[in-house]
């Protein structure tokens, strides 16, 4: 049984009919990305996994936690967001708060640890990351790159079964994104459960288990990335990489 | 409760309920005409630094931005005559919303002026704009578009304000409403209905002032 | 007739502003209190409370004071509540800075960046939690200056409460400036007074709200 499954998936903004029917099975331990042209839905496929957006059709289901039109109450999200965990492409750190604190809270809330726990369970994730001994800074005081790996090490805190990352680069300067590239490679090679949206192209061909191309809200195609770029099945995916030179 | 509600006596007061209408609305509006004018003017003087203005506009806005209306209002009506400066009551009404308002406008004004990007200017300057042109078009249209929603609520507190006004004799809306209330003994009722047109008349000041705001500051012959 | 010297004057003048001072701080205090139990109610997921809430602040932000205490006190007076000028003066304050405190800090709570509420839903937080630990903290330090500000508005406000007979600072002035015949001299007075006590205030609010800017 897939981790992450999707069916029927649409949503609407108004009128506007941004996710026509999405089908999307991952498996535990993949690693899939998500491309296509701007607006052709990918952020709105991946809110609408931990309900961030609500849809208007459809069913998900992750690990055993199913959410559908008519149940989408506050218990129905909580549980499906403990299993996944989000990044951010503008990181979203909590500023109020230090390193730590940020890693912390949500165990300390949600998962009601004790002191000692979450603190451990902190120190360990931003060691992950790299940033072990950045637990007492605050966010503003990190470079981008810094504070997205914070954003990581956040997220993983709750143990989740699977990770979103939205264009989680794309706000930083160039020489910062390779330092967040290889958390997110090492994640890949430990076996996380990865659906990914990304310019980052080479990337993804190096990563991905799985490619999917989106077009006009609905999945145009999708494939092993190798084979996916070296044969277009599709005039538009053929169209969208010669776009990307 | 034994108490009976009684709005019947309205229409009979309507005469005056009308001419206080009419009396809180003429303070407004020349309150908020002039005092936006000085504000304008103040906001220069201060952003410019023009001597003596500048100077004498940053205590005179400090000075009636943190006392109350009402005591500006004695100042001007009761304490002006013993330096030989007499006003009747409307005139003195008017002056104490016009210099409220003003000390408001100009620091309002400023916090606009003061928010232009520097590109801007010297955009402006670059394309030998004079000083005053670069003022207007660059400066103080785009600034006034900014701080337009904040002026507007600055003249809908005056106007809510100018009810203290009363206290002078002016006859104004609330005067009105103490003045019928004496002879129906319908206090309650009174006040009531004279909030509630209030009420209505600071939605009508909202409107007309985002009205205002289209008509004279988005058209624009901007750049 | 009595003969005041000045020193009567001033005298008498800081007994009114004594009493200002206290109105102003059992006003904001109150009004701080009141206006919070709005502002949850404002930002909060019931429609009814939410409504209501709305129609407190447009209502009390949309009138004057001076004919809010009037009709307080008459309302109150249909029920058989003979209410002491102090009280209706304190009880008129209190709603009205409520209203405008709950409107100050739901701008505030507002101004918490959208990422904040997302990026705490998506750690499972429930509403509750993501207020507590999240949204109200960055809340309280945007709110921290503007409130500081309002403060000078409640200090002026209470001159208002002179026209019901309450015998503050500015009740005091006009009773000694009938007395004195010289209203000049006890206006300006009187308005010193209020001075001293709002330009430390307005001052403060200024300085804290640069701080914030230049923190950003
Ligand atoms: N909150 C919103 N309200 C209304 N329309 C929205 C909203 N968010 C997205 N849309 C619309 O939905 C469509 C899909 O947007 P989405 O953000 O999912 O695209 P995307 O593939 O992530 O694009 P990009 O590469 O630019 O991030 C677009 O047409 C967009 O304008
Ligand atoms: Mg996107």
């Amino acid at each position: 049984m897939p981790l992450v499954s999707t069916n029927r998936l649409h949503k609407f903004y108004g009128k506007n009919h941004v996710l026509r029917g999405i089908k999307l099975d991952v498996e535990e331990g993949e690693v899939v990305t998500i491309v296509g042209r701007s607006g052709s839905g990918k952020s709105t496929l991946l809110r609408t996994l931990n309900g961030l957006e609500s849809i208007d059709d459809g069913v998900i289901e992750v690990d055993g936690a199913r959410l559908d039109v008519d149940h989408a109450d506050g218990d129905t999200l909580r549980a499906l967001r403990q299993k996944i965990g989000m990044v951010f492409q503008q990181f979203n750190l909590f500023p109020h708060l230090s390193v730590g604190q940020n890693v912390m809270l949500a165990p300390q809330v949600v998962k009601k640890m004790t002191n000692a726990e979450r603190e451990g369970i902190a120190r360990d994730m931003l060691s992950r990351v790299g940033l072990a001994e950045k637990f007492d800074a605050f966010p503003d005081q990190l470079s981008g790159g810094q504070q997205q790996r914070v954003a990581i090490a956040r997220a993983l805190a709750m143990s989740p079964k699977v990770l979103l990352c939205d264009e989680i680069t794309s706000a930083l300067d160039p020489e910062l994104v390779n330092e967040v590239l290889n958390v997110v490679r090492r994640l890949a090679a430990e076996g996380m459960t990865l659906i990914m949206v990304t310019h980052e192209m080479r990337f993804a061909r190096e990563v991905s288990d799985k490619l999917v191309f989106m077009h006009e809200g609905r999945i145009h195609e999708t494939g092993h990335p190798q084979e996916m770029f070296a044969r277009p099945a599709t005039p538009e995916f053929a169209n969208f990489i010669g776009s990307l030179n | 409760m034994a108490y009976q509600f009684d709005f019947a006596f309205i229409p009979d007061y309507a005469g005056m309920f009308a001419h206080g209408l009419a009396y809180t609305v003429g303070l407004t509006v020349a309150g908020g005409a002039i005092g936006i004018g000085i504000g304008i003017g103040g906001a220069i003087s201060r952003l410019w630094n023009l001597r003596p203005f500048g100077n004498l506009y940053r205590y005179y806005v400090e000075l009636f931005r943190n006392t109350p209306f009402l005591v500006q209002l004695f100042l001007i009506f009761f304490g002006l005559p013993s330096l030989g400066i007499k006003l009747v009551e409307w005139q003195a009404a008017i002056l104490a919303m016009v210099l409220n308002l003003g000390a408001y406008s100009t620091e309002i004004i400023r916090a606009g002026l003061q928010a232009t990007p520097p590109g801007q200017i010297e955009a402006a300057e670059s394309l030998a704009l004079t000083r005053w042109q670069t003022f207007l078009y660059v400066m103080l249209r785009p600034a006034l578009r900014k701080v337009w929603p904040a002026l507007s609520s600055q003249v809908v507190i005056t106007m809510l304000g100018s009810s203290v006004c009363s206290q002078i004799s002016a006859e104004e809306l609330t005067f009105v409403a103490n003045f019928i209330q004496s002879r129906n003994f319908r206090a309650f009722e009174t006040y009531f209905f004279t909030t509630a047109m209030y009420f209505g008349l600071a939605l009508l000041i909202r409107q007309a002032m985002r009205l205002i705001g289209r008509h004279l500051i988005v058209r624009r012959p901007l750049s | 007739m009595i003969s005041f010297s000045l020193w009567d004057i001033v005298r008498n003048l800081a007994i009114g502003g004594a009493l200002t001072l206290l109105l102003s701080l059992v006003a904001f205090v109150l009004g701080g209190a009141a206006g919070l139990l709005v502002l949850f109610a404002r930002i909060g997921k019931w429609r009814v409370p939410r409504a209501m809430a709305q129609m407190h602040i447009e209502l009390f932000q949309g009138t004057p004071l001076l004919l809010q205490l009037f009709t307080l006190f008459f309302g109150l007076s249909l029920f058989g509540l003979d209410m002491p000028a102090w009280l209706a003066a304190a009880l008129g304050l209190t709603l009205f800075t409520s209203a405008f405190l709950a409107e100050i800090w739901r701008g505030c709570v507002e101004a918490v960046p959208k990422g904040q509420w997302e990026a705490s839903a998506c750690l499972a937080m429930s509403y509750g939690e993501q207020m507590r630990h999240v949204i109200l903290p960055q809340a309280m330090r945007l709110a921290v200056a503007p409130t500081v500000g309002f403060a000078v508005q409640v200090v002026k406000g209470t001159a208002v409460t002179s026209i019901i007979g309450f015998a503050e600072l500015t009740k005091t002035g006009s009773m000694i400036a009938n007395a004195t015949f010289q209203p000049f001299l006890v206006y300006s007075l009187v308005a010193l007074a209020y001075f001293v006590l709002c330009y430390p205030l307005s001052h403060y609010a200024q300085s804290l709200e640069r701080k914030l800017h230049a923190a950003r």
